[in-house]
């Protein structure tokens, strides 16, 4: 029972833990690159923004279902008995 | 899996009204929160069209701004044929926004940090892709798509479709309702000031996830609407 519990808090601990490592590296590139295109097109920057924010919600949606397992750990623990 | 366990976080509105109107008390907490979005909604489009003018001013001018920037952008994407969407997606658009907004309203909690109602919106965008798609391509040049380029895609294919309404309303859900939490966890460490910045931030992420969430519905919408696939 309290081993359950123990584990439960150190795997949604690690969960979220390493699951914003990816969407974290894969948005700082989208948002380099962003800036990159942005400062050599400034005209463009509107269509820029627009799908470099799409893109991101798409990376975040990856740490997101880390932050969904990480809660059901923690509050809807199908295994705490 | 509901958004009761973020608390911590001073009053909430929804037992008072239940305790002031005991014949409500069999209804979910969450139905009430977005009982009061609709009604805060309802006003504002009452307010703004009760006497219209030419030159807008006002509630109506926001509105106008809204539901017209919104209609150019879904005409850009799917065509002429954007009419009969137009409605869903303003409408889906403004409720996301404003449950998302109506978290930071004290004693409020936002009726899209409950996973019930991102997944009844996904649902509806989800029966509307197939329902359109059938009424655009007909129902075998519709369903035909699902063995293209050949049959043994059918499994992948399927599992593509399943996975929209799944990640749609778990992206909602999961932004809202951690922010919620965020925003809680700070309140309970120092309750002065500090989660002002979060609760900002959480502004922020609102606009962008209903937004995202639009964006998504007119991109599944326009692979099912246009010709070439």
């Amino acid at each position: 029972m309290e081993l359950v519990q123990a584990a439960s808090v150190l795997a949604a601990g690690l969960a979220i833990g390493l699951g914003a490592i990816g969407p974290g590296i894969g948005q700082g590139t989208t948002a380099g690159k962003a800036i990159e295109g942005i400062a050599r097109q400034p005209e463009n920057s509107g269509d820029i923004k627009t799908t470099m924010i799409l893109g991101m919600a798409i990376m975040e949606s990856l740490a997101i279902y880390a932050l969904v397992i990480a809660l059901i750990l923690l509050y809807a623990n199908p295994y705490k008995g | 899996m509901s958004a009761e366990h973020g608390g911590g976080h001073g009053p909430e509105l929804a037992p008072i009204i239940k305790a002031a109107l005991p014949f409500l008390h069999s209804i979910p907490d969450t139905v009430i929160y977005t009982w009061i979005v609709m009604a805060f909604i309802i006003g504002v489009a009452f307010l703004a069209s009760r006497k219209m003018e030419m030159l807008p001013r006002g509630w109506q001018n926001i509105l106008e701004m809204t539901v017209d920037g919104l209609s150019k952008m879904i005409e850009g994407n799917l065509g002429k044929k954007s009419r009969k969407v137009v409605p869903l997606i303003i409408t889906f658009f403004i409720f996301i926004l404003c449950s998302n907004y109506s978290g930071i309203i004290p004693t409020l909690k936002p009726p899209t940090g409950d996973l019930n109602t991102p997944v009844a919106l996904a649902l509806i965008v989800f029966f509307t892709i197939h329902v359109i798609g059938m009424m655009e391509k007909g129902i075998f040049g519709y369903w035909k798509h699902f063995i293209e380029p050949f049959p043994l895609m059918l499994p992948l294919n399927i599992i593509e479709e399943l996975a929209k309404p799944v990640s749609l309303s778990l992206r909602l859900f999961g932004n809202v309702m951690g922010e919620h939490v965020v925003v809680a966890v700070l309140f309970m460490l120092v309750p002065l000031f500090v989660p002002i910045p979060m609760q900002m931030f959480g502004l922020f992420t609102g606009t962008i996830q209903a937004f995202v969430f639009t964006i998504l519905t007119i991109a599944y919408l326009t692979n099912v609407m246009s010709e070439h696939h």
